[in-house]
């Protein structure tokens, strides 16, 4: 098969690494204001993250969650559908996972019936925002964020009290049966099956859907020119409910794929914010699904690159959080910034 | 005579927990008559809240808490403003950017500033100010006139408000604006300066709905202090049809929402007890979203609400 990279390809990649160099400088001030190198820093960042074999395949494990919500979220996004409500599809994807989980016990089918539970339970958190967006012009920005709050709080309380696991002193629900634990796939690491099944089937299954199907053609008539899709023909009501809910499914997924793979039990504190980051690796990934997937290894590098960071050079944790929200400025600027540069002679293409 | 205390007691704390959503509700309706949907309000809510903790912190001035809390949600709200109008980005996912680096930036200096395992809080607090003659009146004394002066900045500004949006040439200029900025451009309105000055006005409104929260209600910060508050604000601002009286309204509906939740769980007793007072922190939320469902289906707000505008 020949790789042929067309001109807007090209272009749209050269934008991803403008932002990517950007953000990396203006986190540098950060670095400096504080005393710290930050060319040494992005140095222990990166051997944080791919130093040795253990430390690439935590960073591959730390991917997984975030490539999942992160290519739902694309989906969501290329009809311009701001799903904002990843994490709370999350919590409840992993909650509902968990309790089908431990309520099943030990069966054949335990480890299937919760993974097809879990992607409902996100579908359906996300189908109430779709319905009141598409239904009743509610703007689904306000609510899938209110939604993340009443899912979080809800889950507190399911595990704090209903579903307490009776083994323990903490709020945290009863271990997952080993039939619902996904298979390690390397002794003595933390790889997942739910690693492969994010690379090998999630990633082609989201490119199938946006790039060779007649509702990927949709998505793209519906998020570029709302009006012009609708003369079309196509039903845009049903187009943006589809995008949410299957964003809602992936990050279900995610949820519970960080339970039966890592946590082993459903606790309060499961994400630190996946389904945020999701938004700005699908951003970053300008909505493409390769785009996303090598844009979530990125993030993912710097999640596990920080914890190095900040045992060596005492920095903060906080780190992470403002280069992903100096990186979601800067990949808006992105096509400003490149019009500049190519208007300047710097970029001919 | 108890139970009458009770409720005066619920009322007093309704327009406690409703002072943050006011004051922040009626910055964005200002905002958002503009044409301006700012959804980077929780991010400048956040940073209000840090930089008055900080202010108050280090100089034991809680004066200075209140003043460097405005001057945070200012220059929160300018960097969105300049965002949105200088360089002309989506305002949703610049809002969007705005959160995230709020939370970033707040996180890594409270770190910087105060080490792992450090929990600081102010020695003094913003205490309700009782008013002199006016808080001895029986019931309505004790509700209205014993509260901070973020109660009472935030009442005062609902006619003040209503009187600058539909009472002079500013409001009229911003609310054109907010209609048809493309019309209002060719009348020879500057939108670029009106925007802004109502972005620095919603800036100082927000400032102070987040400082409140670290200098006045829960003598601490974290990053999670903001709670969706910012959203709920937004939400107010469309219940209330962009009206400062409605923001009024819907502000005092959610604070009553969240002292109702507040008031019962102290009084429930028994095992279940800790049970049901944990779930009702869920309550101002799902009101919040029924209330969406209910007053909230396809409103119209100002024509030009979210959309860019860029002179050729």
């Amino acid at each position: 098969m020949q790789l042929k990279i067309s001109k807007s390809t090209y272009r749209s990649i050269l934008k991803s690494l403008i932002s990517v160099a950007l953000a990396l400088v203006v986190t540098s001030v950060l670095f400096i204001l504080t005393g710290a190198n930050p060319v040494l820093a992005y140095y222990y960042m990166f051997v944080g993250a791919f130093g040795n074999f253990s430390l690439t395949v935590e960073t591959l494990v730390r991917m997984t969650p975030i490539l999942l919500v992160s290519l739902g979220l694309a989906v969501s996004f290329k009809c311009k559908v701001w799903n904002i409500g990843a994490e709370g599809q999350l919590y409840m994807g992993a909650m509902v996972g968990t309790i089908a989980a431990v309520s099943l016990g030990n069966t054949p089918v335990t480890l299937l019936i919760s993974i097809a539970l879990c992607i409902l339970a996100g579908m359906a958190w996300a189908g109430i925002p779709a319905l009141m967006k598409t239904h009743l012009g509610i703007n689904e920005v306000i609510t899938t964020f209110l939604m993340n709050y009443v899912a979080i709080y809800f889950v507190q309380w399911l595990i704090a009290f209903p579903f307490r696991s009776p083994d323990t002193l903490f709020p945290e629900s009863a271990q997952l049966p080993a039939a619902a634990i996904l298979p390690i796939l390397v002794p003595s690491t933390r790889l997942h099956l739910g690693v492969l099944i994010a690379i090998f089937l999630a990633i082609p299954l989201v490119y199938l859907l946006m790039m060779r199907s007649t509702f990927g053609y949709k998505l793209k008539a519906v998020g570029e020119n709302p009006e012009a899709a609708k003369y079309g023909g196509i039903n845009i009501k049903r187009t943006m409910l589809m995008a949410l809910v299957i964003s809602g499914a992936l990050a279900g997924l995610a949820g519970f794929f960080e339970v039966s793979g890592i946590q082993f039990r459903m606790r309060g504190s499961l994400s630190p914010g996946y389904g945020y980051t999701g938004i700005v690796v699908a951003l970053l990934g300008q909505n493409n699904p390769i785009g996303v997937a090598i844009s979530s290894i990125f993030i993912a590098a710097i999640y596990n690159g920080a914890f190095e960071v900040s045992r060596v050079l005492n920095q903060p944790q906080g780190i992470v959080d403002f280069i992903q929200g100096v990186l979601i400025i800067f990949v808006l600027s992105s096509e400003s910034i490149m019009r500049f540069l190519e208007k300047k002679g710097v970029i001919k293409l | 005579m108890i139970e009458m205390a009770l409720v005066v007691g619920l009322l007093a704390i309704t327009l406690r927990t409703a002072s943050p959503l006011l004051l922040a509700s009626l910055g964005e309706t200002i905002a958002e008559r503009g044409g301006i949907l700012n959804l980077g309000i929780e991010g400048a809510m956040l940073i209000g809240a840090f930089s008055g903790f900080l202010g108050a912190y280090f100089t034991g001035s809680l004066v200075v808490g209140f003043i460097t809390a405005i001057i945070g949600g200012i220059s929160t709200v300018l960097l969105f403003g300049i965002l949105v109008i200088k360089v002309n980005l989506d305002q949703v996912v610049s809002g969007l950017a705005i959160n995230l680096l709020a939370t970033g930036l707040s996180l890594y200096f409270f770190r910087i500033a105060f080490s792992q395992g450090n929990f600081p809080y102010l020695g003094q607090l913003i205490d309700p100010t009782p008013i002199p003659g006016l808080s001895g009146i029986p019931i309505i004394g004790d509700i209205l006139f014993n509260q901070t002066i973020f109660v009472y900045i935030g009442l005062l500004s609902v006619p003040l408000i209503y009187w600058i949006l539909f009472k002079t040439s500013f409001g009229l200029r911003l609310r054109s604006i907010g209609e048809d900025p493309f019309v209002a451009s060719y009348l020879g309105i500057n939108v670029e300066r009106t925007r802004f000055i109502s972005l620095i006005v919603e800036g100082i409104f927000v400032g102070m709905a987040g400082g409140l929260l670290t200098i006045s209600m829960f003598n601490t910060f974290d990053t999670r202090i903001v709670a969706a508050r910012g959203f709920v604000a937004v939400s107010i601002v469309i219940l209330g049809r962009w009206n400062p009286w409605g923001a009024l309204a819907g502000s005092l509906l959610f604070g009553f929402t969240q002292a109702l939740s507040l008031w019962i769980g102290t009084f429930l007793v028994g095992p279940a007890a800790p049970s049901i007072s944990q779930l009702l922190s869920l309550l101002p939320y799902v009101v919040t979203l029924l209330a969406l469902v209910v007053g909230g289906r396809k409103v119209r707000g100002p024509a030009s609400l979210g959309s860019p505008f860029a002179k050729e």
